[in-house]
């Protein structure tokens, strides 16, 4: 998935959506502060703080790029199915939400059917049917409100030019609803993993009556456990409780505090330095997109308090560096084999904020079960780098007295690849006798400029992180050579169209044992790590601070964070 | 806050015209021990003399240090707290004099020195653009005919009538990344602060019109372009001077601000107003990251502000404020 | 003096115009696609062609000036999409990145600004007059000596400086005071006083020092003139001659300043909101600029050198009506 810049005036909600986790063997730990037991039946009262940084400018459920049902988004919009809001490997699996369960297979997955649960109604009484739902995903291919994941319009039939609801009232063909509790999904080829697609927030119930277009996010009618009361686009979002749900019908959601106050545009350093301090109602704060910073990391072990309210998880990302194939020298595969050998991953760590937030790693593929992870490392670079071999490399591949190439990268820090990473990777690259010229491009058009073929630059930073904890969607956009799209919007950087490639993607997407899926997942991209298409830098760790009030602050096995929908402050 | 500045040179002149102090007549030499007598001023002096010399030889200096301000050095920092220098006062040592900077590990006195260059060099490349500017409108405005005056006062008030700050952040988002941002923000800055100095030449070259000297020389045949030079440009130089030395000061709070906000020189160029920024995070686990370049800072503006001072004493017999 | 009043206003009048046309002009025909720029993120070939005609920037840049100016005297419809948004006068475009228009962002915006803008001021005018009068007319030396090196220490120190040291060291560790957040007046007079109070500090050491230094300095000169001198020569009490004599030749060209820095506060205290996240107009832009929001940063600039223009405009009709020696011209 596209990485959501934290100071991104558009996708912030998303950025708060984005960070799933899927946490490995042995490193979430509970954050709850030894004070009383939780008990999600009495916990409700009380208000929660959200301090962020990005500002929220998208309410709109067609329009927000969510990881299971993303964070803030989750308590507006409940979906077909939600994650399973677990710790640990648990939390990597999808759970009913507005469906009975994870929906019916049939026809070897290429339809799925499901039911929607009884008694679950809007903020304004009325109560939500089959065609809600589909109505909601059309209004995702509007051209008019751009943004979501891109997934459906690939895998529904005949879906790929639908113009959205205003234009084409017609619909979707292939979305049926028989009657008002049941929606039945018609799919081109199988999709064993439709039920963790269907977290999306695009499968968010919306009425028809009441959708206003354009103007529909400054109200959006909520079907989750809050509703918006006040809403200042970029500024705050105020949320109280929505009268017309129930925890009968969502038992995954405790909704114990009363209301909730998003403030966003603050600055990172302050956003920590509060929930940190904690004076008034600070008490009660947590970020859903701001993570530790250095000066409360410097604190962590003179200050057992402050260290008992820090979350720690991690979403499936990785950052790396992505080679166009099509672009001299980088067609060399010794080239791109001596850049792997040159990079210093430890500098790259620091980069991105050192040991606690970010994690060496040699391979695409995150080190998370779910998503099929085999540790390989095909050009061994140690801890700083082995210039020595790079330079082999080089000579062997006619550059004996090194080499000049450009580097690009977004031209801010905020999503950790930016200057300072560049800085790192040219450092480490001079040693090898290749000088890297930096090539900086503004945040707002990086994936416009990278993201086109005929634009695409030869080496870029870039970041990818899980639409959902499988092996599927983090390598397919990647790799398949059939997801290339030429017009904008590709992330299949390496341009790679190898027949074997996909047709290995068409059989394991065939496969329905996870455990099966994942040994194939993982052997593809070792297969596909030693033709170093990419140099993987490092993995993502999230770690959160939360407030002395704040208890159950404990991150999910998909997203990496806390739940909002879960927490409490009383 | 560059306007109670700005107003002060724009109440100079478009107050009641000073008139033409005996100063104006003495020696440049005089004038130049009398300020040299001055302890604050000679300070003043001192101070900056030394930091044009640093920016001038960085690259000597660097080399002495045996650093240089791109090289990372992830084993001087510690990793696990996020980046924080290992060691006291932000990693001093004998081969990092000033310490490192936290994350990357550069050498912070090498990145200092550099950062010197940009300040400076902004700073008094903004001054003497706004000085060419301003002097020439002024002239142009204050000896010309009462439209020529009418057109350029209207102009002067336009360039007075840009927020700066505001103004600059908005144009420098504009600018495309390949031209080169030192220039760029210096040309920034002077277009939008020449208005001042515009005013002051104005009012004293409208007061010098009226002398007998310049009637003369007008009688005698001599063409405006002479005039102004000969006549009118003396009569400039101090005010003008000591004008110009408060403008350099907030000429690099500016460009500190900008690259402060990110709108200036971009990473990894140093400059004293982007270490300053990314200090802010690190206040307390590295408290140096914040003080070597805050520190820097202030003192050159401390130096100019003690200069301005000198020079306004030195040159306004009539000024009897007893020396700080 | 009407005369001067209607020929200042008039002047003012077209000085902004002009301001709004080289403003808008600089940005819309700068080098980066206006269209691209305002039409945001996530921005597909359908919404870039709404963006444009509804812009009309596929007109030439004379007639989207004047359409701009229009809209200011009498709003603008914008269509996008499927919907259409009425853009009431006056309406300085509209921000499609954020779907509002520019006009209630600034709307939002100016009464933080004018909050800390006023608090600043005040304060600053307090103890920079008040410092400034006593450097001149206090006997002791040493009180004189502290106060200059005081003032002209704060005079040298940049805003972002004072600010960081007063948030880390009153909020952070003594916690005496919040964390800034902004409060508006009407909800809660107190906290709103409570929370900028660390904002106005910050701003009134370094104004209140440039404030001191002119108090000395003007002081110092009316304290030679001759009317002074004749009024110490009738004998009147030297308190009598400083409160009637040299204060009001003194202070005048410090009031009428303090219009300009008003102006000026509010405009590009652009520092001190950032650092303190205060929501004012100098965030707005800082914003606008990080997503490249067209709209936002022209409606802005054009506001803010509107209301410099007029702030000049004041002074100087101030000045000339308080002070007789200035010359109409």
């Amino acid at each position: 998935m596209r990485r959501i810049s934290v100071l991104s005036a558009a996708l912030a909600l998303v950025a708060a959506g984005a960070a799933a986790c899927s946490s490995s063997a042995g490193h979430s730990s509970s954050g709850t502060p030894g004070s009383a037991a939780f008990d999600p039946k009495t916990c409700q009262g009380g208000t929660l703080e959200v301090l962020n940084q990005g500002s929220i400018s998208k309410l709109d459920p067609a329009r927000i790029y969510t990881s299971g049902g993303g964070n803030i988004p989750s308590l507006l919009f409940r979906t077909l199915t939600t994650r399973n809001r677990q710790p640990g490997q648990d939390g990597a699996k999808a759970a009913p939400d507005l469906a009975t369960d994870l929906g019916t297979p049939s026809d070897n997955a290429q339809t799925w059917t499901y039911h929607l649960k009884d008694n679950v109604f809007f903020e304004d009484g009325t109560p939500i049917t089959s065609a809600d739902v589909k109505y909601g995903i059309e209004r995702s291919f509007a051209p008019e409100l751009p943004g979501g994941a891109p997934y459906l319009r690939d895998w529904l039939v005949d879906a790929a030019n639908y113009q959205g609801p205003y234009k084409d009232p017609a619909g979707i063909a292939a979305i049926e609803t028989p009657d008002a509790k049941t929606i039945i999904f018609h799919l081109r080829k199988p999709e064993g993993d439709f039920p963790l697609l269907a977290t999306a927030t695009q499968f968010a119930p919306v009425p028809k009556a009441k959708d206003t277009g354009v103007g529909y996010e400054k109200h959006p009618v909520s079907s989750g456990p809050y509703m918006v009361a006040s809403f200042d686009k970029g500024k705050t979002l105020d949320l109280v409780r929505n009268p017309h749900w129930s925890s009968a019908s969502d038992p995954l959601r405790y909704a114990c505090p009363d209301k909730i106050n998003v403030t966003a545009g603050l600055d990172a350093a302050v956003i920590n330095q509060r929930i940190a301090t904690g004076t008034g109602q600070d008490a009660n704060a947590v970020s859903t997109d701001t993570t530790i910073g250095p000066d409360q990391l410097a604190q962590l072990n003179s200050n057992p308090a402050l260290a008992k309210r820090v979350a720690r998880g991690e979403f499936p990302a990785t950052t790396y560096i992505a080679f166009n194939p099509k672009v001299k020298p980088f067609d060399d595969i010794r080239v791109r084999e001596a850049i792997s050998y040159a990079v210093n991953r430890t500098t790259a760590v620091n980069a991105a904020g050192g040991t606690a937030v970010a994690g060496a790693s040699t391979t695409f593929l995150p080190p998370q079960k779910a998503l099929g992870y085999q540790p390989y490392d095909f050009f061994p670079a140690g801890a700083t780098g082995d210039p020595a071999k790079a330079k082999e490399l080089l000579a062997q591949a006619g550059y004996p007295n090194g080499l000049t190439i450009t580097l690009t990268h977004q031209a801010d820090d905020a999503n950790n690849f930016g200057p300072k990473l560049a800085t790192s990777v040219q450092d480490a690259l001079k040693a090898a006798g290749i000088t890297v010229n930096l090539n900086p491009i503004d945040d707002n058009s990086y994936t416009d400029v990278t993201g086109k073929p005929s634009t695409e630059p030869g080496a870029s930073l870039q970041y990818w992180g899980a639409d959902w904890p499988s092996g599927a969607p983090f390598l397919i956009p990647i790799f398949d050579g059939r997801q290339i799209v030429t017009s904008g919007g590709n992330f299949n950087l390496a341009q790679l169209n190898d027949p074997s490639v996909n047709a290995e993607i068409d059989a394991i997407n065939a496969i329905t044992d996870p455990a099966q899926a994942q040994a194939r997942w993982g052997a593809l991209d070792a297969k596909l790590g030693q033709q170093a298409l990419t140099v993987p830098l490092f993995y993502e760790k999230d770690v959160y601070l939360f407030g002395k009030n704040v208890k159950d602050a404990v991150p999910d096995g998909w997203r990496g964070q806390y739940d909002l929908a879960r927490v409490s402050v009383k | 806050m560059t306007t109670t500045i700005e107003a002060a040179g724009a109440a100079a002149g478009s107050g009641p015209p000073a008139p033409p102090s005996a100063s104006a007549t003495r020696t440049r030499g005089a004038l130049w021990r009398r300020l040299r007598k001055d302890k604050a001023a000679a300070t003043g002096m001192a101070i900056i003399t030394v930091m044009v010399l640093v920016a001038v030889f960085a690259p000597v200096l660097t080399a002495l240090e045996g650093q240089n301000t791109t090289s990372l050095h992830p084993e001087l920092v510690d990793s696990a707290s996020g980046g924080t220098p290992l060691g006291s006062l932000g990693g001093v040592s004998g081969s990092h004099w000033l310490g490192v900077e936290p994350q990357t590990g550069r050498d912070l006195f090498a990145r200092l020195v550099y950062g010197a260059r940009i300040s400076l060099g902004v700073a008094l490349g903004a001054t003497a653009l706004q000085v060419l500017i301003g002097v020439s409108v002024g002239i142009a405005a204050g000896l010309g005919g009462r439209g020529v005056d009418a057109v350029l006062s209207r102009l002067t008030d336009l360039a007075l009538a840009f927020p700066q700050v505001l103004f600059a952040v908005a144009l420098m988002a504009i600018v495309p990344d390949s031209v080169p941002r030192p220039l760029i923000l210096a040309v920034v800055i002077a277009l939008l602060g020449w208005g001042g100095t515009a005013r002051l030449a104005r009012g004293q070259a409208l007061s010098l019109r009226t002398r007998d000297f310049v009637a003369a020389a007008k009688l005698s045949g001599a063409p405006p372009l002479r005039v102004a030079r000969r006549e009118i440009l003396p009569g400039l130089v101090t005010p003008v001077l000591t004008y110009a030395s408060l403008l350099v000061p907030t000429n690099m709070v500016a460009e500190a601000g900008l690259s402060f906000l990110g709108v200036g020189v971009r990473p990894p160029t140093p400059s004293w107003g982007q270490m300053l920024s990314a200090g802010t995070t690190w206040f307390r686990p590295d408290v140096m990251y914040v003080v070597v370049p805050g520190g820097a800072l202030f003192l050159t503006l401390l130096a100019f502000t003690l200069l301005a001072d000198g020079v306004r004493r030195t040159l306004d017999p009539r000024n009897t404020e007893v020396a700080p | 003096m009407t005369g001067y009043l209607i020929r200042r206003i008039v002047g003012a009048a077209v000085v902004l115009l002009a301001l709004s046309a080289i403003v808008y002009g600089l940005f819309y025909a700068g080098p980066s696609d206006p269209a691209l720029l305002a039409c945001g993120k996530g921005c597909t070939p359908d919404r870039l062609a709404v963006v444009k005609s509804s812009m009309g920037l596929d007109k030439p840049l004379v007639d989207q000036y004047l359409s701009f100016l229009h809209a200011i005297f009498l709003g603008h419809d914008y269509s996008t999409g499927p919907s259409v948004q009425h853009c009431g006068a006056p309406c300085l475009g509209y921000s499609f990145e954020t779907d509002q228009p520019v006009t209630t962002m600034l709307g939002a915006a100016l009464p933080v600004s004018a909050s800390l803008a006023l608090g600043a001021l005040a304060l600053s005018l307090l103890l920079g007059i008040g410092a400034g009068l006593v450097t001149v007319l206090s006997r002791r030396r040493w009180l004189d000596r502290v106060l200059n090196t005081v003032i002209l220490v704060g005079y040298a120190t940049p805003v972002f400086l004072v600010a960081l040291v007063l948030l880390i060291v009153f909020s952070a560790d003594l916690q005496w005071l919040p964390f800034p957040t902004y409060v508006p007046l009407t909800q809660d007079p107190a906290a709103w006083a409570q929370n900028l109070l660390l904002p106005w500090i910050a701003l009134a050491l370094i104004a209140a020092a440039a404030y001191a230094r002119m108090t000395r300095a003007q002081t110092l000169e009316t304290l030679s003139e001759d009317h002074v001198r004749t009024a110490r020569a009738y004998g009147l009490p030297e308190r009598r001659v400083i409160t009637r004599h040299v204060l009001r030749g003194a202070l005048t060209p410090l009031v009428t300043m303090a219009a300009i820095d008003l102006a000026n506060i509010m405009t590009s205290a652009v520092l001190t909101e950032t650092m303190f996240g205060l929501p004012g107009i100098g965030h707005t832009l800082v914003s606008a600029v990080s997503s490249t929001d067209l709209p936002v940063i022209v409606g802005v600039t054009v506001t803010a050198g509107g209301v410099y223009v007029l702030a000049n405009a004041v002074a100087d009709i101030l000045y000339a009506a308080i002070d007789p020696r200035v010359e109409l011209a």
